[in-house]
């Protein structure tokens, strides 16, 4: 755990504050942007952060970029965001109270979605922790319940190496969030820096250990591909732990190799080129039918860092009702067998493991060519489809021209609702970490600030925000930030003056009483709130004819640019597979080709949209 | 949880408690992490001991709970992600020393004093204070001992009572592994 060091630190030894340990810290763990909103609590870490820059004004890269956000929910985000798209841990840094209890969203958040960030939060000093104090909250007791691990600094000779830690069990194992809270006065406490050591977790390092060491015996490997060659239908099932784990160029050659299709769910898409061959897309509630079909159709599932959650096996028992074998790889123990029983599971890091079973399928032959061209005839017949006639702008078709200038190489952040289902079924992606998202918690509002740290991640690609209107309003706030640091993000705002995923529930369960998600009378004027803080591109697109041309000048522009879209406010999100039930319940609307009992192996798929 | 998801292994199961042994490092807030993550999941805690173990920088906390085994995997398995978690295991079935301790007040009028104590012997319970009006019984022992012993003094009247919640220990090193279930012949 911690930065390897091979040399003693050139500081090692000096007095110095606990602010500026934890700016050392941060430095020696290879931190070149921190995200955050100052305050009382935290001020002498801003100022050592301040201090560090000065020092460093002969070498910018050295300097570590400080992205002030409009609230620390967005910094938050911003360095999930920074962190999803590359892979490094994202930091942020707030003061105590309010800003630690805005930024419980963004932990939490990156805790469903197995991203490393750490935050780090002042908290009123020692003395006055427990009084209700000033800007005072249980920081602890509230992030314990949402982040992988928090640290409460309550000696301060234990601050460096906390800091140091906080990074190896953010990044280790399964990723996710951690939390260090830092007393004002550990931060004002004057000290000697050793410029090395971590906490012992004895428990944590061995299993950490073990994860590392995890390879597939031989005779794991062999029982492998015999279920592989006793079945007829394979199917791949990747999610994000593909992505985390630094495994899709693996993936991709297992695939290939072996002549196996993949789907992906929201989170693992990028793990295969989604414009490949073998690739159906995405799995699940909004999947597309091809890769749902195929779902249902295999007779062995391997299920590579995905969990069998709600929104892809919503009715467990029917969840790829004819597999015979079901393999699952994951480096979460607690992920083989919780929602479903396997035949064969292996639990260890999935680059590793896909490395050893194409070692030892080097001499495997089965032909699954039939299954293949089964899966390309799948996605012929019901390809994703929408109104094409229509007068009114359809998202689909927004995206498709879209999609024509970025040919799936653009990073892709969204909010939550149809548009963000709509981008994952309609962009293509041909890289990891090209799509951020928030899968598992769903957060409205992840896009801007997501987007805003991807961008820092890699300032010269094309990311794209693409946003609701509903998700938008979130964290408005956070328009400010993109014009201020001069981000070249494009943002796409589809506006159908309300939340339509909401409205497409009502739709379809609440006799269309659209309680609550009807904006229409709302009198916002999102080019007016662009042009207010800053953009010096700001349009809005209402007229079908002038898709293309209007796209195509938003992506050039040089700079922030926000393009609000007049969509079809009832354009709605198919398919859909309803909450809690199979996919042999999946509605495909009026423009995707269900499957009929004559053409497909099983069941028959109701087509029409009003099945309910 | 499982693949009969619509059927509910906790409500299944009523009778089934299990012995979960969970050591941990001895640091701020450890307690809370693991309480804290037992109601985010809905595991409900019937009894829980946490103290020190051999090692000063370690507790050993003993949880029983409601639940049928592969409930109770996946409970060993989400306390064995924490980072302060050094092992978890289900010490149900398996073979090793379970003991409670229980301190109850009972009535003990002056002509049922008698019959009292010879039935507290059977028990070995010990008589650890008395007043003119009651005795405080000491009674340790596994989960069926105690509540045999409590169903013999409940009609005399429980006036209070505390129980530790369980602890357990292996027999021996290496006795983990071992699926078969023992009767502890002292108790």
């Amino acid at each position: 755990m911690g930065a390897q060091m091979n040399k003693r630190h050139p500081l090692a030894g000096k007095r110095m504050t606990g602010a500026e340990m934890i700016i050392q810290v941060l430095a020696q763990e290879g931190v070149d942007t921190i995200f955050g909103y100052t305050g009382g609590a935290i001020l002498p870490t801003y100022d050592a952060i301040f201090r560090y820059n000065i020092e460093h004004e002969s070498n910018k890269r050295e300097q570590i970029q400080l992205i002030v956000p409009a609230n620390e929910q967005g910094a938050g985000f911003m360095a999930a965001g920074y962190a999803r798209a590359s892979g490094k841990v994202g930091v942020f840094i707030v003061t105590s109270g309010p800003a630690a209890t805005n930024s419980v969203t963004p932990i939490r958040d990156s805790m469903a979605d197995s991203v490393p960030v750490v935050l780090i939060c002042g908290q009123v000093a020692r003395s006055a922790i427990g009084t209700d104090a000033f800007q005072e909250a249980p920081v602890f007791n509230i992030m314990s319940s949402c982040a992988k691990h928090v640290f409460l600094v309550e000696e301060p000779e234990d601050l460096e190496a906390t800091v140091r830690t906080a990074f190896g069990i953010a990044r280790s194992g399964r990723p996710g969030p951690v939390v260090i809270d830092v007393p004002k006065d550990v931060q004002n406490w004057e000290g000697v820096f050793k410029g090395e050591g971590v906490i012992r977790f004895r428990g944590y390092e061995n299993r950490m250990k073990a994860l590392a060491e995890a390879r597939l015996l031989p005779e794991e490997c062999a029982e492998f591909l015999s279920l592989l060659q006793k079945s007829e239908r394979p199917l791949i099932y990747a999610g994000g732990g593909v992505i985390s784990g630094d495994a899709a160029v693996h993936l991709r050659q297992f695939s290939e190799r072996f002549q196996i299709p993949v789907v992906t769910t929201l989170m693992g898409i990028g793990s295969v080129d989604t414009t490949g061959e073998l690739s159906l897309h995405m799995l699940g509630m909004h999947g597309t039918a091809y890769a749902n079909y195929a779902v249902m159709d295999c007779d062995f599932l391997i299920t590579i860092g995905a969990r069998f959650d709600d929104r892809v096996a919503g009715k467990v028992q029917e969840f790829a009702p004819n597999a015979r074998f079901l393999a699952h790889i994951d480096i979460d123990a607690a992920e083989i067998g919780k929602v479903k029983s396997v035949t064969w599971s292996h639990v260890g890091a999935a680059r590793e493991a896909l490395i050893d079973l194409l070692q030892a399928g080097r001499n495997f032959k089965k032909d699954f060519s039939k299954w293949v061209d089964h899966i390309r005839r799948l996605k012929k017949q019901h390809i994703l489809n929408y109104d094409r006639e229509s007068e009114k702008i359809q998202p689909y078709h927004v995206i498709e021209c879209l999609n024509e200038i970025t040919k799936g190489d653009a990073i892709i952040c969204t909010g939550v609702g149809q548009h963000q289902m709509w981008a994952a079924q309609y962009f293509d992606f041909k890289h990891p970490r090209s799509l951020l998202t928030s899968g598992s918690m769903g957060t409205m509002g992840f896009g801007l600030p997501a987007a805003v740290g991807a961008q820092m991640a890699f300032p010269d690609r094309l990311v794209i925000d693409f946003d609701g209107d509903g998700s938008m309003r979130m964290n408005l706030g956070e328009l400010e930030t993109a014009t201020t640091y001069e981000l070249p993000i494009k943002i796409v705002v589809l506006n159908n003056l309300g939340d339509g995923m909401v409205r497409q529930w009502q739709r379809l369960y609440f006799g269309n009483r659209f309680s609550g998600s009807d904006k229409s009378l709302r009198r916002k004027d999102f080019l007016k709130t662009a042009e207010a803080d800053g953009f010096e591109y700001a349009v809005r697109l209402s007229d079908k004819a002038r898709i293309r041309e209007t796209l195509q000048e938003f992506v050039s522009f040089k700079g922030p640019a926000f393009l609000e879209v007049m969509i079809d406010p009832e354009a709605d999100v198919y398919p859909m597979v309803g909450p809690g039930m199979g996919y042999k319940e999946m509605i495909t609307g009026d423009y995707i080709i269900g499957r009929m009992a004559q053409d497909g192996l099983f069941d028959r798929t109701s087509k029409k949209s009003d099945a309910f | 949880m499982t693949d009969s998801s619509s059927q509910d292994p906790v409500l299944n199961n009523t009778q089934n408690t299990r012995t979960l042994s969970v050591l941990v490092e001895n640091r701020f807030g450890v307690l809370s992490r693991i309480a804290g993550l037992f109601s985010a999941r809905g595991y409900n805690i019937e009894s829980l001991t946490v103290a020190r173990s051999s090692d000063p920088g370690l507790s050993r906390i003993t949880m029983v709970v409601r639940c049928e085994a592969l409930l109770a995997q996946q409970i060993l398995k989400q306390v064995n992600k924490l980072p302060n978690t050094v092992e978890a295991l289900d010490l149900t079935d398996t073979n090793c020393v379970e003991r409670e301790l229980v301190l109850v007040r009972v009535r003990a009028p002056e002509e049922k004093r008698t019959t009292l104590l010879t039935e507290a012997e059977i028990f070995r319970a010990r008589v650890v204070t008395a007043t003119p009006e009651n005795y405080v019984f000491e009674v340790t022992g596994d989960s069926g001992k105690v509540e045999a012993f409590l169903d013999v003094v409940r009609p005399y009247g429980i006036d209070e009572m505390v129980r530790t919640g369980k602890v357990a220990l292996h027999r021996a090193l290496g006795s983990r592994a071992s699926g078969s279930q023992m009767t502890d012949p002292s108790a």
